[in-house]
């Protein structure tokens, strides 16, 4: 994963400063992708590798925040660089506020903008490795049988073996066998390590459902 | 009566754009019914009174009296002189006399008046005088009220007018003033070049200094330095071009008249923050060839810093006293003085800089613009001291016409 050379986005009308900044990435070792707008971008981007992406904020039809907004709307979790001429106090914190990892004021040092990006790209792999493990433990929950994931859901609320076998009426035996089970397709090493993939799933569908 | 009143202005409801076109038709000069000719008057009185003895023949049976039927002659004498004017109500007595005469007083159809009818004859002719005194007088004060509405109008409709034009300007002054957008623009406009030198500069670097030297991409990263800086520079004699593309349109006038208007026009805005404005004029100021907009602005700054400096409550005098002057031979000067908080001297250097300001919602450019359209007009600006604590703003004019701009 890691010879994979990170891509950066750039969204700039202005063709002069896209290009600029293409060149700039691409001369300390980074794959540049330049879009003129957000709707280019939206339709070309199918990115698989680690990226982030560097955002103008007056843009011809949208407004660069407008667009963050949108991203986040489809779950689109890029992390993003803003970069505008004209910014103003109001603005950086609606854009700091809505996760973005920086708003650089143009004209920018090129140690301004390389520190924004590896932190952005930083942010990015943590979702990444995040969102990896969380389709894996899905993935082996999605093997358990029904009788399993009921055992798995009374196991990490905190009942004995016998107090599940008696909730689900059941012998003591069949509920031992069912949690070792559990524990092998889950690959899970301790109780702890259960409780730790369960509350992820979790926690991952209930941001499903409030977007 | 009330057809007179048709063109009584009383009803017209003052519509600004018509108003223009009626005004040198609606005022009629005082003193008598100058709209008709002589001829028309006058012989409208003649007409009158022979329609008068027409009609008095006709209907003298009907009346038993020892002596005829005469008031129609009283009714032609009060119109004609309505219509024609003292001169016309004359004539028509005049004719109306020779009438009654002839056909009317005893002996008939003669030019002799009996000794009983004497007394009858000459009341008669009083009658007809006074009738033809009073009735031109009331059409005279009527005429004198008429013209009076009309120039009522006219003024107010004037007054409208200067108002609106002043408006006007003032707001495209303001939009000149709000300066937010220009600069957010400006900034945009030149930040785009430099972001993109600053990025390929960065980025020649880099080529340089990877090993092996990347030689080919270092050389189109300083061509396209080149090239944004040229952009650059490009934007920047575009907006020389966009202030310089009005040249000032200089003209000659009334110093005083300019400073009235202006504090007519904030009279409102000092009374709601409790501030009078008291002018002290010059009288007989010789009239200066600038620009007005440009003018406007200088004093609008001027006054609206001093009602700023008097915001707080603490200030003892809440009164500003704009004065204009001959400040010998060749200029005017004009100063605007107020009893604020003053200029403290640790800063009196720097109020006319760009950018400089001690209000919080200030952008800092009203004084440096200010300073710089009085230059233009080879004027002085400065500022003093004044001795009840606050500042008095000065500048002079040269007076005289030299059309030596640009």
């Amino acid at each position: 994963m890691n010879d994979v050379r990170p891509t950066i986005c750039v969204v700039d009308d202005d063709a002069s400063v896209r290009e600029a900044l293409g060149n700039l990435l691409e001369s300390v070792g980074f794959d540049a992708q330049l879009f003129s707008s957000t709707e280019q971008f939206r339709r070309a981007s199918n990115l698989d590798g680690p990226s982030c992406l560097l955002l103008d904020i007056r843009l011809p039809g949208a407004n660069g925040l407008d667009f963050q907004e949108s991203l986040q709307k489809a779950g689109i979790s890029i992390p993003i660089i803003f970069i505008t001429a004209h910014g103003n106090v109001p603005m950086a914190s609606r854009a700091l506020r809505a996760g973005a990892v920086e708003f650089l004021m143009k004209p920018f040092q090129k140690n301004e903008l390389l520190g924004a990006i590896r932190q952005a790209l930083e942010r990015d792999r943590v979702q990444r490795t995040e969102n990896a493990e969380l389709i894996a433990i899905q993935s082996r929950f999605n093997q358990l049988t029904s009788r399993e994931s009921e055992v798995l859901e009374l196991v990490v609320s905190g009942l004995t073996n016998k107090e599940i076998a008696s909730h689900l009426a059941i012998s003591e035996v069949t509920t031992k066998m069912h949690r070792g089970q559990v524990m092998r397709k889950m690959n899970a090493a301790s109780l702890a390590d259960l409780v730790r993939m369960s509350d992820k799933v979790k926690a991952y569908s209930r941001k499903e459902k409030a977007q | 009566m009330p057809a007179l009143h048709t063109s009584s202005i009383a009803g017209a409801a003052p519509v600004p754009e018509k108003e223009g076109q009626n005004n040198s038709v609606r005022v009629r000069p005082l003193g008598g019914a100058g709209s008709y000719s002589i001829a028309i008057r006058y012989g409208t009185a003649t007409l009158f009174s022979i329609a008068a003895l027409f009609a008095s023949l006709g209907i003298q049976h009907l009346f038993a009296f020892p002596y005829p039927f005469l008031f129609l002659f009283f009714g032609a004498v009060m119109v004609s002189a309505w219509i024609g004017g003292m001169g016309a109500g004359l004539l028509c007595v005049v004719l109306s006399t020779v009438f009654v005469d002839y056909f009317f007083v005893p002996p008939f159809y003669s030019w002799q008046v009996s000794a009983t009818a004497e007394t009858y004859f000459v009341s008669f002719v009083i009658c007809a005088l006074v009738a033809s005194w009073i009735s031109s007088a009331k059409k005279r004060s009527e005429q004198a009220l008429q013209q009076t509405r009309d120039e009522l109008e006219i003024k107010v409709s004037e007054r409208t007018t200067a108002l609106m034009q002043t408006q006007a300007e003032l707001s495209r002054l303001s939009r000149a003033l709000s300066m937010d957008e220009l600069t957010a623009s400006i900034a945009h406009e030149i930040n785009q070049p430099l972001t993109a030198m600053v990025a390929n500069g960065h980025a020649c670097l880099e080529w340089l200094s990877a090993k092996p030297a990347n030689l080919e991409k270092a050389r189109q990263s300083t061509q396209s330095i080149i090239q944004n800086g040229t952009r650059a520079a490009d934007v920047l004699a575009r907006i020389r071009a966009l202030f310089r593309k009005e040249p000032p349109a200089k003209q000659l006038l009334d110093l005083n008249h300019l400073i009235e208007e202006l504090v007519d026009f904030l009279r409102h805005e000092a009374a709601t923050r409790r501030i009078s404005i008291r002018t002290d004029l010059a009288r007989s100021l010789p009239w200066i060839k600038v620009d007005l907009v440009q003018l406007q602005q200088v004093l609008l700054n001027l006054i609206i810093n001093a009602m700023d400096s008097m915001s707080d409550p603490k200030v003892p005098s809440k009164e500003i006293v704009i004065r204009s002057r001959k400040n010998g031979p060749d200029q005017v000067l004009v100063a605007v003085e107020d009893c604020g908080v003053g200029i403290k001297p640790e800063i009196a250097g720097k109020i006319f800089d760009p950018f400089f300001t001690t209000k919080s919602q200030g952008i800092g450019m009203g004084l440096s613009i200010s300073r710089s359209i009085i230059e233009s007009h080879k004027g002085r600006l400065w500022a003093s001291a004044n001795p009840c604590g606050g500042a008095i703003f000065e500048f002079t004019l040269p007076i005289g016409s030299q059309d030596s701009d640009e």
